[in-house]
């Protein structure tokens, strides 16, 4: 029989490491259910997709920023690199002669399905954060975080001026609406399966070690450019699969759709729910979304005994950043800290047979002959 | 050689007021290490309170004061609500909080002001352009080199000249000795606030003198081009922000001035690898002698 724990480390041994890894999954499977159930409302397609897509985002941001230690406001470029390229190799032909003209004969013509678009989406964010990872990933607290911002001005600035390939600061459009509620839940589930499993790997224990304590992790003989390295590319090609359905999802987007705001929701989400747990990446993105929905509800208006309140648009930002501070000053490793959900089998009394030592103790004759050496 | 010197007072100009916008960061970064999100936001703010005073009539004497008091109470509120409780905290912790005040006080600012960009509206002689022989130089611009000349005199004095100085070059350097010598660090805090928010008040009135509109989400860019100039001079050194910020403007002038017109939308993508690679040949900023990666 095996029962759901919150635990900081998993259980030593291949089943202590499969009860972690199934753990979180089992939380994706009740939030998609839940997702589901909400889903058939019409009003809320977009909100439970957005939810989904926003979750994937939270667990790539929370794969490099919980395993390194460092925070990143890069991950956004990311998410534009992992749009584009999602968007130009998946947009259909004809679409292309309108929007995208002068694009090299080869990408023109092709069209690829869903899943090998996402892949090539992830694989361009992954391959620039494995580019100028190896610059950034040298420097270390805020001198990092100020370099991530400039690789997000560094490619918006890009992206707008590309406009063979991105049709300039003008919004590209007739992206495939390809962002359905399975590709986005089924996406998660692998997003979440990976970081999981690259946390419990040897990979993700030296990043950690890293984060830790960097010079005693550098004199046990571990790089820190390469344990930092690892998590930054493998956390960018999730935030590009993810930045390739929202622009599914969108369907029409253009560099400035690429803001710092994204960052800021998906620090939120990752800081509320415990920024160095995935369990507590997707709780974050629970919880914000729901705040998030329930103050989009008082922007539009509500009636509060017979007396109509309207506030203005932004409110949901303010009121995320109160909870942000409150969250910081009050339980600084978030709701859920460095916990994970596992699946644990109770461990065996203690007097059961199991418990005794396999070895029976050594006979007398033994001790004898163990004297004599 | 005249276009020369024109870029020359062009890259002073602009480099004077990074090396304020650095200046008010790099002094509370010193004290608590606290990288400040929320810090362009008062310049926005010191831009709103110009704009609200002079649409009402108050002549632009009174404007000036006006703002660098408003700045300064505003920044010293923040430092006491929000970022007093995190003394101590991890840098990481404050530069998140820093986040939900810029979140909360741009709020504020789209409630009171709206969304719609507000016209700065300036005395005519802002306008003018002096001609000294064949260079022609606007008078922002020497306005501009003139309030940061003040600013940064004035800072020097006071860091360098006063008991308040003391202490707080005190708490910035060895802050536990500090304490032991009766030096509070609240109240050394919440100096580094006021200096950092009256700084914020001369900046926010150059800074929208040039750029001309006001929004609620115009602190962005001062606060990026901040930031740039804090790590490339070096951080939590005032020597270091000065550097940078000058080091930042040079760069930026130079790089319109001669990259070809094809590549010239690429110019801040330039800047900000440039900057990068900087910081990946000197991590501690080039106003840093030392080889330890900045903070």
């Amino acid at each position: 029989v095996t029962r759901p724990v919150l635990r900081r480390d998993h259980v030593p041994g291949v089943r202590g490491f499969l009860a972690a890894l199934v753990g979180p999954l089992l939380l994706v499977g009740v939030v998609t259910a839940i997702a589901a159930l909400v889903y058939q409302d019409d009003t809320m397609t977009e909100i439970v997709l957005l939810f989904g897509i926003n979750a994937i985002m939270v667990v790539g941001f929370q794969t490099f920023v919980g395993n390194t230690g460092l925070v990143s406001f890069g991950h956004v470029a990311f998410m534009a690199v992992g749009a584009y390229a999602t968007a130009i190799v998946s947009m259909d032909p004809l679409d292309k002669q309108i929007v995208l003209k002068d694009l090299p004969g080869w990408l023109a013509d092709t069209s690829l399905g869903v899943a090998p678009s996402l892949l090539v989406g992830g694989a361009a964010a992954a391959v620039l954060a494995l580019v100028t990872g190896a610059a950034l990933m040298r420097l270390s607290g805020a001198a990092a975080s100020i370099a991530t911002l400039g690789l997000l001005v560094i490619t918006v600035n890009v992206l707008s001026q590309a406009g063979r390939f991105t049709h300039g600061p003008r919004a590209l459009f007739g992206v495939p609406d390809d962002a359905t509620f399975g590709w986005v839940f089924a996406a998660l589930a692998a997003a979440v399966a990976i970081s999981a499993g690259f946390k419990w790997s040897r990979a993700g224990l030296r990043a950690r070690a890293n984060r830790d304590d960097s010079v005693a992790a550098e004199s046990a003989g571990i790089a820190s450019l390469r344990a930092r390295l690892l998590p930054f590319v493998l956390s960018a090609f999730l935030t590009g699969v993810g930045g390739g359905l929202y622009g599914m999802l969108l369907t029409a987007f253009s560099p400035a759709s690429f803001t710092l705001s994204l960052a800021v929701v998906i620090l939120t989400m990752a800081i509320l729910g415990g920024v160095n747990s995935i369990t507590g990446a997707l709780a974050g993105a629970v919880v914000v979304t729901v705040i998030n929905e329930v103050l989009r509800r008082v922007e539009n208006g509500v009636d509060v005994l017979g007396v109509h309140l309207n506030t203005p648009t932004g409110m949901s930002g303010a009121v995320l950043g109160v909870l942000l501070i409150l969250m910081l000053r009050w339980r600084p490793e978030g709701l859920l800290s460095a916990n994970e959900l596992q699946l644990e089998a109770p461990e065996p009394p203690r007097d059961a047979p199991a418990a005794e030592p396999a070895v029976p103790p050594p006979a007398k004759g033994a001790r004898r002959a163990g004297q004599r050496v | 050689m005249t276009n020369f010197i024109q870029h020359v007072v062009d890259a002073l100009s602009v480099g004077s007021t990074y090396a304020l916008l650095a200046l008010g960061l790099t002094l509370v970064f010193s004290v608590m290490n606290l990288i400040n999100f929320a810090y362009g936001m008062m310049l926005v703010w010191s831009g709103y309170i110009a704009f609200f005073l002079t649409d009402h009539g108050v002549p632009f004497g009174l404007v000036v004061p006006a703002c660098i008091a408003f700045a300064t109470l505003l920044s010293m509120a923040i430092g006491r609500v929000a970022f007093r409780p995190f003394i101590g905290a991890p840098p990481i912790t404050l530069l998140i909080t820093s986040f939900g005040v810029l979140l909360v006080i741009q709020y504020a600012a789209i409630v009171l002001f709206g969304e719609e960009p507000r016209i700065l509206t300036l005395p005519g002689f802002f306008g003018d352009v002096v001609t000294v022989g064949a260079i022609r130089v606007p008078m922002l611009e020497i306005i501009t080199i003139g309030s940061a000349a003040v600013v940064v005199a004035v800072f020097y004095a006071a860091l360098n000249r006063t008991a308040f100085g003391a202490q707080l070059r005190a708490a910035a350097e060895l802050p536990r000795v500090a304490r032991l010598m009766g030096v509070r660090p609240d109240h050394v805090l919440m100096l580094a606030f006021a200096i950092s928010g009256a700084i914020a008040g001369v900046v926010g009135l150059l800074w929208f003198a040039k750029a001309g509109a006001i929004t609620p989400h115009a602190d962005l860019d001062p606060t990026i081009k901040a930031f740039i100039a804090l790590v490339l001079g070096g951080l939590g050194s005032t020597r270091g922000a000065l550097i940078g910020g000058f080091a930042l403007g040079a760069l930026e002038v130079a790089l319109s001035a001669m990259l070809p017109d094809a590549a010239l939308g690429y110019q801040p993508a330039i800047v900000f690898a440039a900057v990068i690679a900087i910081l990946i040949l000197r991590p501690g900023g080039l106003g840093a002698g030392r080889l330890e990666p900045a903070l």
